[in-house]
């Protein structure tokens, strides 16, 4: 690893972050680190991991790249698979693969494109695609209801830590991995650290804005296959709220939004700091408001994790 | 054979025509030189040459290609080293040397392999070591002008054009360069340098190309380049801007200088600027880009702080206060006007009554609250003496024409009553009336008392304008001519530091040109 060393200043927040979060919920919440425990917490957990992993790449490509239809994607991919492919009998699981990935990566196209070639900031392109999705996906299924393909929703059991949201995860990380070492992904992060120096030096910034945001399309598929897993029907407004959590983990996980900096390491790392403050609030009786508090700390953890991450790097620059 | 070939480009950049029929020939295996006066058009041209500015009109043949976007340029083996430092300042050494090296799928080399030949390439380069692994960010700016130089000898160029106009290299690093170069020319390929350094440039070319206004005015082969005639190609026939000669105001030797520079170093290796302004003075202040002049101007100013030595202003003959800060020069009555109004000057979602008044509210309000009658007094009165044109003050600033915003800015300036007023090139992109008018409304300012620094990148403002003229030379005050010697011959000779003025002889020049 010693090729990542100088990269790794920005992990170490979220590193303490999780470490720290661990040891408190091992000790409010020991159930979590059973065998089962930790099987459920893997499949809860999965959606935002993949959601925050999504986002990595568009906020390394820059021009402050923050997608926010990140959410409504997923909740589209899930009711069009409850409602178009399920419905209409199709749930062979390659097609059903297919669909998710094909589907995401589709959209995040038609966003590059107007981010692109229309020349909207992409705050604003992935807002407007943020309200659009939510109301199509209304249109599709106006509640919850409907079922996923029977293999779909067993994953939802939870009971197996060997189980395919797990292989899902440890592939997102393989294809993340493999990505990392290819001359597309250095072309994304010279675009997003400076795309002035990157367009004299002669990368294609077009294709690689493409490419950012078709990656992102893939975890995005693998997302909603999880989401669709965990629920095991379709949902128009669940995958709503991974937007914001998604965002929180991405700048939990050190990836800066100004472009160039950051990884999927630190966006995993941040969705399970995330998803362990979940778990020490649930161990505490807040009764009715337990949904606010859990809002409250998600902010809270933000703020201080950004402060901390703020004098860490002040601390290293001062002596060079 | 022929390496590029252009023939009458032209180039505007809204009203400013950067080139206007600029015209240029090298060949293979040479050393060629373009050269100009800061906004001739040299930069312009070689961004041409690299496909980051299209040409409205004109015909390009670069090895046979016309590149559109740099990509192309490069794959069609021309690299540029560009004026500003093209880095991204977050990533790493390697990464940066190795900028779009790779085509868009297939890595060109590992990343081991990139890295030791970074490191190689930059101890050879820059005479240090350097860890690859480094972020940019924390590197001197020599070192980083060595990366997007090493950037550009790896793509092993046919085509290296070198934009060496403000470039942050001493001399033993220039002929480092240079030796880099002529390896470059002995493989056959084309250099092309875009420079200000003509002393070092006489050494090394093969020929060179004059630009003057955007135009060519000249080429010269080997045997002629000289310093004489490159001097000569490059001064403009004067054009007499200001009008009525102005008498110098006769300073009494027990008067106090209303702005004192003592000892002012601009860098660690600059000799100390000893400077004083006396109150009804003019004086102008010039260079090249990169000679310091504008960064000695906004020491004066309180923006920034100098190396060593102080700026001290005094009020009445015995108080003096120092300037260190842009607080303590506005409480001393200095107000600074910057010829770059969009970065420094107006707020272009603001309207013109707003942009004028924003530095007095703090004096045109009473208890917390504007005094909006006496600012729009103030604002008439000023409009009046300036002579702005606009249709309604209510505006947005960027509905006036650049001259207009300049004098709402200048209104600005001299709306707070200073004692002092220095101008960073006010007059960059301003019409000629509206030259007039400002140097008439200076001229009134100095003969009430007040003391005026004006900065220009045209020298033609100086004639019969300035009372003296500060001429800056590789970061040190060079020479310092009296209003008598102030003429385009001493002044660029200064810029180019030459202590002698070149004889100019009017047969030659016009020869030269044709």
């Amino acid at each position: 690893m010693g090729r990542f060393a100088p990269n790794l200043g920005h992990l170490l927040v979220p590193v303490c972050l999780v470490l720290v979060l661990g040891i408190m919920a091992a000790v409010r919440a020991p159930q979590t680190f059973t065998y089962v425990g930790l099987a459920g917490a893997l499949l809860v957990a999965a959606p935002l991991i993949l959601a925050a992993v999504a986002i990595t790449p568009i906020a390394i490509a820059g021009r402050g790249g923050v997608d926010l239809s990140i959410g409504p994607l997923i909740g589209f991919v899930n009711v069009t698979i409850v409602v178009w492919l399920a419905e209409n009998g199709i749930t062979n699981p390659v097609f059903v693969f297919a669909y998710a990935i094909a589907a995401a990566c589709v959209w995040q196209v038609l966003l590059a494109c107007f981010i692109i070639y229309v020349r909207i900031s992409p705050i604003i392109a992935t807002l407007a695609g943020f309200m659009i999705l939510q109301g199509v996906n209304l249109v599709i299924l106006s509640r919850p209801g409907g079922f996923a393909p029977e293999w779909l929703s067993d994953w939802g059991w939870g009971t197996e830590l060997l189980s395919p949201v797990l292989y899902i995860l440890i592939a997102a990380f393989v294809i993340w991995f493999l990505f990392q070492r290819t001359a597309v992904f250095q072309h994304i992060r010279l675009m997003g650290a400076d795309e002035r120096t990157a367009y004299t030096a002669g990368v294609d910034i077009v294709k690689a804005r493409f490419a950012a945001h078709l990656i992102a399309g893939v975890f995005a598929g693998l997302a909603a296959l999880c989401l669709t897993g965990l629920i095991g029907s379709g949902d128009p407004t669940q995958g709503n709220t991974l937007t914001l959590q998604a965002i929180t983990a991405l700048v939990l996980g050190g990836t800066s939004l100004a472009g160039g900096k950051g990884g999927i390491t630190g966006s995993v790392l941040g969705a399970i700091a995330m998803y362990l403050v979940f778990v020490v609030l649930s161990s505490f009786n807040f009764g009715a408001i337990s949904g606010f508090m859990t809002q409250l700390f998600y902010g809270l953890m933000l703020v201080i994790s950004l402060m901390l991450a703020l004098l860490a790097n002040k601390n290293r620059l001062q002596p060079a | 054979m022929p390496a590029i070939s252009l023939e009458n480009i032209k180039k505007a950049f809204g009203e400013t025509h950067a080139l206007a029929g600029a015209s240029l020939h090298a060949e293979m295996g040479e050393i060629h030189a373009i050269v100009g006066e800061n906004g001739s058009g040299k930069s312009t041209l070689a961004k041409v040459i690299s496909g980051v500015v299209l040409p409205d009109s004109g015909s390009i043949d670069i090895m046979g290609h016309c590149p559109t976007e740099p990509a192309e340029a490069i794959a069609a083996g021309i690299s540029t080293i560009y004026q500003e430092i093209m880095v991204a300042e977050d990533l790493s050494v390697w990464e940066n040397v190795f900028a779009g090296s790779d085509s868009f799928w297939r890595r060109s080399m590992t990343t081991a392999e990139k890295k030791s030949l970074a490191r190689e390439t930059l101890k050879r380069l820059a005479l240090t070591d350097i860890e690859p692994d480094t972020p940019v960010a924390a590197l001197p700016l020599n070192i980083k002008q060595w990366i997007v130089i090493a950037r550009a000898i790896l793509q092993k160029p046919r085509l290296l054009i070198f934009d060496e106009s403000s470039a942050a290299l001493d001399l033993d690093a220039t002929n480092r360069l240079h030796k880099e170069m002529l390896s470059l020319k002995e493989a056959g390929s084309c250099v092309m340098l875009v420079t200000h350094r003509i002393a070092e440039l006489v050494k090394i070319t093969d020929s060179a190309t004059v630009l003057r206004d955007g135009e060519t005015v000249g080429r010269l082969e080997k045997a002629d380049i000289t310093e004489e005639n490159l001097l000569r190609l490059m001064s403009a026939d004067s054009r007499h801007l200001a009008t009525a000669k102005r008498e110098k105001n006769v300073i009494s030797i027990e008067q106090k200088p209303a702005l004192e520079a003592c000892g002012v170093r601009l860098s660690d290796h600059s000799d100390p600027i000893d400077f004083k302004l006396y109150p009804g003075e003019i004086v102008g202040v010039a260079g090249l880009d990169g000679a310091g002049h504008d960064r000695f101007v906004s020491i004066l100013a309180g923006i920034r702080r100098p190396k060593e030595g102080s700026v001290q202003v005094w009020q009445g003959s015995t108080d003096s206060h120092t300037i260190d800060s842009l607080a303590a020069a506005d409480g001393a009555g200095i107000t600074y006007v910057s010829g770059d109004r969009k970065k420094e000057g107006i707020f272009p979602n603001l309207s013109i009554i707003e942009n004028f008044a924003i530095a007095l509210y703090g004096r045109y309000s009473r208890r917390g609250w504007i005094d909006r009658k006496g600012l729009n007094e103030l604002f008439r009165s000023e409009e009046e003496r300036l002579s702005i044109k606009y249709a309604s003050k209510s505006d947005r600033i960027t509905t006036l024409s650049g001259g207009n915003q300049q004098k709402v800015l200048i209104a600005r300036a001299f709306a707070a009553s200073p004692k002092v007023i220095i101008l960073n090139d006010p007059a960059r992109g301003v019409d000629i009336g509206t030259k007039q008018d400002l140097y008439a409304h200076l001229r009134r300012f100095a003969s009430n008392g007040g003391a005026v620094i004006y900065l220009s990148s045209e020298i033609e403002e100086f004639f019969n304008f300035a009372d003296r003229a500060e001429v800056f030379f590789e970061g040190g005050l060079f020479a310092s001519l009296e209003q008598s010697e102030i003429s385009e011959e001493n002044l660029l000779s200064a810029m180019f530091g030459k202590a002698q003025p070149v004889v100019f002889d009017e047969d030659t020049v016009s020869e030269g040109a044709a």
